[in-house]
This record gives C-alpha cells, structure tokens and sequence, in this order.
C-alpha cells in the first residue's frame, strides 16, 4: 500500500517540523539575557523563585527544560500566566480566545472564497476584456494595501465618522446573532480583502488554463452550455489551486490577526501572543506559538488530504513522485 | 528594452522619489520632524505652513512622513538584502551540492515556514530587544537593528525556498551538465551559470519582500514592538490612532505613502516576473 506508507511518511516529516519548531522557540526563550523566574515573579521572594525555577525547568539544561515543557505540553498543560495576585492557565486564555479567532478566519475564508469563485470565473471567461480589466486592476491595488490599513480607515468612517457598526470588542454568538456579526463585520473585511484578491488573480489563471484543455473543447461541441462548462466542468479542477492557496494563506492570516484583533480588541489567540510579549509571559508565549503552528501544519495537512479527494489526479501523481 | 506602461512609470516615480527622501531628506529643507509647534496642533491637509498638516502633539506631519521614509525604506532595503542573500546562497548550495545538505537545508527552511510570518517576527524581537535590566527602555536604534535582524531571519527561509526551486529548475539544464563535463569548477558553474539566470527570480520575489518587510515593520509598531515614538510609518501609525477620531489625516498620510509604495513594489515585482514568463516561455 504505497498510499498510506506515503501519508505516514508526510506525517511523520511534520512532526519532525513541529518538535524542531517548538525546540527552537524553546531554545529562543533561554537565550534572553534575564532571568526568567524574576521575569515571571517580580515580587517574589528568593525562595519563591527556587521552586519556580524547579517546577519550569529553568533549572535544567535547553533541553532538560524543553523535554518538560514538552510532556507538559502534549498532556494539555501549557503552563501558567503570572500576576501579582496569583496565576492562571494558558490552557483555559486559549479556551477563551481560540473560538473567537476560529470563528474569524472561517468567517474571512467563506466571505474571501465565496466572493472570489464568481470574480474568478467572470475574469476568466472574458479575459482580456473590460470586465477583466477592472476586476484585475481595482483587486491588485486592493491587495497591496495592508489589512492595518483597511481596518483603521473602516473605523475612521464606518465607525466613527457613520457610527453604523461598534468599533471594539468580541460579542459571542450565544449573545446573539446579529450583536455577534456587527461586531465581527470590520474585522472580517480589514482581513478578507486581500485574501479575495489573491484568489480571484489565483482562479483566474489557473481556469484560463484550464479552459484551453482538449475536455473543454469536447464538452463545447457536445453543445454543453458555457455556464456549465464553466462552472462544472473548468471550476472543479481550478478548485483545488484555490484550496491549496486557501491553506497557504492561512499563515498570513494568523499574522494579520494578531494586528486586526488588537485593533479590533476582539481577544482572540493572536492577541493571546500579542498580551505575552507585553507582559513577559514567556512560558505563555511558548506554548501559544507551539499552539499556531500545530495548528498552521495540522491544516496543511488536512488540506493536503482533501485536495486528493477533489482532483484525484494529484493522487496519483503524489504517489508516483 | 520593453516599454513600460503607464503604471509602471508611476511605480517607479514614487519609488524614486521615496528613495530620494530616503537619502536626501535630511538635507532637504523640511522642517524638524520632532519639533513641537505649540500653536498649531491638529491643523488639517494643506495648511499654511504644515502642508500635510500637523497632529495633536504639534509635530509637522510633512517632515515626520520624510523622516519615516527614511527608517521605514532603511530597515525593508537592509532586511531583504541581508535576508535575499543569505537566503540565496543557502538555496542555491543546497540545490547544486543536493543529497544530505539539501536534505537539512529544507528541514530549516520547513521549520521557519511553519510559523507565520509575523507571529515568528514577533517572537524574535520581544526576545531580541530584551534588556538585561528589564525596567530600562530599549534604545530606538537597538530596536532598529533587533528589527532588521528579526525580519532577516523571517525572510531567510521564504527567499531560499525560492532560489533553492529556480536553481533545481537550471542544474538539470544540458549547458550546466556541458560545463561540468568539461571540468568547470563548481564554484565557476555556480557564478556564471546559476547565479545570472536564478537572480530575476530573485529580483522579482525581493520587490514583493520589500512590500512585504514595509507591511510587517508597520504591523510590529502598530502592536507596540517595532519602531517607537513615530520615526516610522508605521511607528507614525501607531502614534495617529490617538488622534483617529478628531484629526483622521494624521493616519490617511503615513497610511498613502505606505500603501503607494507597497503598490508600486509589487507592481513592479510583477512587471519583473511577467518579463521572466515571457522569456522563459522563448527558451
């Protein structure tokens, strides 16, 4: 069974990636010229920071420490944020905010994909002419304005200047339905517009292409309709160029989350990172960035999975690689 | 030579004039971009005086936007070169010498690809820019370079990946396996075959890196880490928001001379790569 000795083989070349990851991010952390425990306990007294430093593993060697930090890890326990008035669990902040940032890059990936299929397929299928033109050019220069830069200006004008939608804060759907959208409305724009360009420019090559293919000159003089050609029969291959950038584009998304729901105020995972580098909860940080990639690669992964089961060309071609 | 289109003209219009700021800003007779002018806070676009106007601390925007186009364009030219170079030549050892190096090499280059950009970014600056004594503010031009460093190690793997791909597409070329065979130093294959045709790849992936580098610099300030007390565009960004509600034009200038340029960056790395298609397409 080539396939599945291939699947493992990839999985296991991904767990390489994630230990090396989290070892280097790991290793980052002991590089910083202070000491950790009175990082973390400013206030503490010595004797306090001893058991501290025992229960982290600060006490140990990089590796010492990193193999802790791992067992802790993949037993769910992602350490602790330190306050003054006590500690509390990584594990249950990004209970909290994962939901929330889920919930907003699904939004922005339906909002980004649904837009873009219609763009694209038009674009194609009147390429070169006016139509193309304005979708082509007005998308190019939408994609190269920074998601920080959409975001402020919605608020300068749709939220201050019209004040139709709320400028700050998360509402969670048990809240409501409609007090949930308004508020995620801004947030899911400021990070859709790029994505949309990327894959409307992304469909509409790959179904030009497609639209030369021998297929589609037979479905043609069969007499099959042009929308039913487009649509069944270009799209579906052109599809699984538009998944795959979808799960490219799932790293960038992270990131211009981190800035989209700090602006926003919205507490999800990227303002998780954002709040342990402001407040020096390097062990929090640890485990949040090991969190996102295990994330950004599990998806990948999956992504990787489906594309077989839409063109089950790649398959083939995978297995024969 | 092709002729460029209109647009292109623009791209490169504004890309030399921000360049233009960006050397000769500072001897250009624009006002002192930290100077406080008391009596004329949060005057609007094309005043007298303030052409751009000023923000609510007093500063004339006009001379802080030419003072950030310098900072912003040093730290984007000095992180993609430093980072399009050791990237380039990581890439282009691994694919001519193959086997284990190539082998460790992509593991590198997986691993820094595993991680979002800007969350590795960030990473690496809020633990580079640490002071050992941690109530002490970190000093702007440390944090320039801690930025210049971070955003280097950030670039490294998306860089070599690309010039790894464009050399594998050019060692298998028959003048190449010719060279070889007619006993030509590895090192002479590499300089004179490789190199000249992987480098307008390269140059079309370094002006979207430029953009690219200009946005994560604006997005690191915006949160608080990146360039302090409005030395930058983005630092410019940052320092506007307080004034969003009552003087938005402190954000619409450093937010269109970001965006223009960035436009224009990646107009121009497509033109570079659309004139690569075609002649590749010839060969």
């Amino acid at each position: 069974m080539l396939k599945i000795s291939f699947w493992l083989k990839r999985i296991a070349q991904l767990l390489i990636v994630l230990l090396l990851v989290t070892f280097g991010v790991s290793l980052l952390l002991r590089l910083i010229p202070v000491d950790l425990a009175t990082v973390l306990l400013p206030v503490g007294t010595e004797n306090e920071r001893d058991i501290l430093r025992a229960e982290l593993g600060f006490d140990k060697g990089p590796i010492g420490y990193y193999l802790q930090w791992l067992g802790n890890f993949v037993q769910g326990d992602f350490g602790k944020i330190y306050f003054s008035g006590g500690t509390e669990d990584v594990s249950a902040h990004l209970a909290d905010a994962m939901p929330r940032s889920l919930l907003l890059m699904a939004y922005t990936q339906v909002i980004a994909i649904a837009i873009a299929v219609p763009l694209g397929v038009v674009s194609a299928y009147r390429a070169g002419r006016r139509a193309d033109k304005i979708i082509s050019n007005t998308l190019f220069t939408l994609s190269s304005v920074p998601n920080f830069a959409i975001a402020l200006l919605l608020v300068i004008f749709v939220g201050v200047k019209f004040a139709w939608l709320p400028t700050l804060g998360y509402v969670p759907l048990s809240d409501g339905v409609w007090e949930h959208l308004k508020h995620m409305i801004m947030p899911v724009i400021s990070l859709s517009l790029g994505l949309i360009a990327t894959y409307t420019r992304l469909l509409r090559a790959d179904m030009i292409a497609a639209l030369r293919e021998d297929y589609v000159t037979m479905a043609a003089s069969k007499g099959l309709s042009d929308q039913r050609i487009l649509w069944r029969h270009v799209l579906r291959p052109s599809s699984l160029t538009l998944l795959t950038s979808a799960a490219l584009s799932m790293g960038g998304l992270i990131g211009g989350a981190i800035v989209i729901e700090s602006l926003f105020a919205t507490y999800g995972v990227g303002f998780e990172v954002f709040a342990a580098i402001a407040g020096r909860q390097y062990v929090a940080l640890q485990s949040t960035v090991a969190v996102i990639a295990l994330f950004y690669v599990f998806f990948n992964l999956v992504v990787d999975i489906a594309s077989g089961f839409v063109d089950p060309r790649t398959r083939d071609r995978r297995v024969n690689a | 030579m092709r002729k460029f289109t209109k647009p292109t003209w623009l791209a490169i219009g504004w890309l030399s004039l921000m360049m233009f700021f960006a050397i000769f800003g500072w001897v250009l007779p624009f006002k002192s971009w930290n100077f406080v002018y008391e009596d004329d806070l949060e005057v609007g676009l094309f005043s007298n005086g303030h052409i751009l106007g000023t923000d609510s601390n007093g500063y004339d925007l006009l001379a802080s936007i030419i003072a950030g186009t310098r900072m912003s364009i040093f730290i984007a030219i000095a992180a993609v070169g430093l980072g399009g170079l050791i990237g380039s030549v990581l890439g282009i050892t691994a694919a001519y010498v193959r086997g284990k190096v190539d082998t460790v090499m992509v593991t590198i280059f997986n691993v820094g690809l595993s991680v979002p950009n800007l969350v590795l970014a960030l990473a690496l600056v809020s633990v580079l820019a640490t002071n050992v004594d941690i109530n002490q503010a970190v000093p702007t031009w440390r944090r320039v370079m801690v930025l210049i460093m971070s955003l280097t190690i950030v670039l490294i793997p998306i860089l070599g990946r690309i010039a790894r791909g464009a050399t594998l597409s050019w060692t298998g070329r028959e003048f190449v396996t010719a060279a070889r065979s007619m006993g030509m130093r590895d090192r002479k294959i590499i300089t004179k075959h490789i190199v000249p045709n992987v480098l307008p790849a390269l140059i079309a992936v370094a002006f979207l890196a430029v953009g690219v580098v200009i946005i994560a610099e604006a997005s690191l300030s915006i949160l608080g880490v990146g360039i302090p007390d409005g030395a930058s565009w983005g630092g410019m960004i940052a320092r506007g928001r307080n004034d969003l509600e009552y003087a938005p034009h402190v954000l619409y200038v450093p937010i269109a001379f970001l965006a223009l340029t960035v436009i224009s960056t990646n107009h121009l790395g497509d033109v570079v790569r659309a004139q690569l298609d075609s002649r590749e397409a010839k060969v």
